[in-house]
């Protein structure tokens, strides 16, 4: 049963979190008209209340930033820590991979599972759920602090023998925990179902590798985590190459690369990337590279499940 | 002392609305002739989706029904399919089954052995290698996980 707050209430409770009092609108206590909750809002979920600063905003690799109405980022007024609060939104649509599509929906009610089975494991976003008096399902995910690793491995400022032989184990080491985590998740049935490298973040504050999203749901065929795997292998490619390597790249900045690579060599999906990263850079170690070989247009044998690739990865890890 | 009864051998044919599972029935009907002393169970998997998949109360028992509907019709053409290649209808029984499947070449090994099968057959679809990747394969994953049994996959 939800809490019932006066305004006066709310302002005492921010009083306490803002050096200036922010002006204080609507108190919401259902959620299902997420546009009309906004800035300076009050949002009541079970017994705590939260201050509404702004919607988040995704942007995915250089495009500009989406603005999620249903995602609120807020303060706690228990504690004054920042939450990003995401109400009950459900679409469905068709998500397109290379030359194929596949029937995907949202899903507030797997976040919800999944923000339960994996508190207090260090490789995941934290946070609980809570029905609004309306039924939705809200989640209440603690804010974390750092860069995605897609926008870390952007940031790298080194040449990449330098990067491999120094910053990639490291880098190395904390992936493979995200592996071991989703591997976690397949143990218990579960998929994380949208595995990019900006669904990665690098905690500030711990070090560690987290993942975050999970309300990304699909309609699989044959194998229920087979796309988690393939969003694995790409991220791995993506940290190996130290971004990806791109056909159009090395023919403006290393073209005599280009004549040793074959159609074999490449990503499977992404025609455009390079997959046989042993080819460009000649130092990536042979079981590196073999994992790589997963997910390249030569591949004969794709890994069936996760746990056959944390084994070779970590084979690969401890070679090095 | 009479010899003990024999106990008719038993093929199960797993199914979709696949071409290849047309092709599959087919070969298996060339295979038996009108042999008495074998069995064919053929089995579709209804794959539910999970809870999430449908947000209000009722939908998915909307969305069951549909599905029992198109599998039952499915299930009495590749019926008929089998009698018209000159299978005995008595050695026909078809089978639908409502199951949630991380995998859905496991659900049908499962079936394999609660129905003592002891030989399963598969139409290969011909998945291309990047969409075995993202998607899996049926046939290959029958392959790699079968145990004391024959596999028998149609191309």
């Amino acid at each position: 049963m939800e809490e019932r707050f006066s305004l006066n209430s709310i302002k005492d409770l921010a009083a306490r979190w803002f050096p200036r009092l922010p002006p204080i609108g609507t108190i919401h206590y259902d959620t299902t008209d997420f546009f009309r909750i906004g800035y300076g809002d009050a949002l009541v979920l079970g017994k705590k209340a939260y201050y509404v600063r702004h919607n988040a905003k995704e942007g995915r690799f250089g495009l500009d930033d989406e603005e999620k109405f249903w995602v609120k980022r807020s303060i706690d007024l228990d504690d004054g820590s920042l939450k990003i609060v995401k109400l009950e939104f459900r679409e469905k649509f068709q998500a397109h991979i290379g030359d194929f599509s596949f029937d995907c929906f949202r899903s507030p009610k797997k976040e919800a599972r999944l923000l339960n089975l994996v508190s207090g494991h260090a490789n995941f976003m934290h946070g609980y759920s809570v029905k609004d008096p309306a039924g939705n399902t809200v989640r209440v995910i603690d804010y974390i602090y750092g860069k995605t690793l897609h926008s870390h491995i952007l940031s790298l400022q080194v040449g990449h023998e330098d990067f491999y032989h120094t910053l990639f184990p490291d880098i190395f080491k904390n992936f493979l925990e995200c592996v071991e985590a989703v591997a976690f998740l397949h143990e218990h049935h579960e998929k994380h179902g949208d595995i990019r490298r900006d669904h990665i973040i690098i905690d500030r504050e711990s070090g560690r590798y987290r993942w975050i999203d999970f309300d990304f749901n699909y309609l699989h065929r044959e194998n229920i985590y087979s796309y988690d795997l393939f969003g694995l292998g790409n991220i791995f490619m993506y940290i190996v190459g130290m971004g990806d390597v791109l056909l159009n790249d090395l023919r403006k900045k290393n073209p005599s690369a280009l004549d040793s690579l074959r159609e074999d060599d490449l990503n499977i999906v992404f025609n455009n990337r390079v997959a046989n990263l042993e080819k460009i850079f000649p130092y990536v170690s042979p079981s590196i590279n073999r994992i790589l070989m997963h997910f390249s247009k030569g591949a004969e044998v794709f890994y069936d499940n996760t746990s056959q690739m944390v084994n070779d990865l970590n084979e690969a890890y401890h070679g090095l | 002392m009479n010899p003990p009864p024999k106990i008719p051998k038993k093929i199960l044919v797993a199914v979709d609305e696949s071409n290849s599972s047309k092709r599959a029935l087919v070969y298996v009907a060339e295979m038996i002739g009108g042999r008495k002393d074998i069995n064919v169970l053929v089995l579709h998997i209804i794959n539910e989706p999970e809870e999430d998949f449908f947000p209000k109360a009722g939908e998915r028992e909307k969305w069951l029904s549909a599905e029992k509907e198109k599998t039952d019709s499915m299930l009495s053409g590749y019926r008929a399919l089998l009698i018209e290649n000159g299978v005995d209808p008595e050695c026909i029984a078809v089978l639908s089954k409502v199951r949630s499947c991380p995998s859905i070449g496991d659900c049908i090994l499962n079936e394999m052995e609660s129905s003592a099968s002891r030989t399963v057959v598969v139409g290969r679809k011909g998945v291309s290698k990047k969409e075995e990747l993202l998607f899996g394969s049926v046939s290959n994953r029958i392959i790699h996980h079968a145990k004391d049994c024959t596999i028998w996959v149609v191309a």
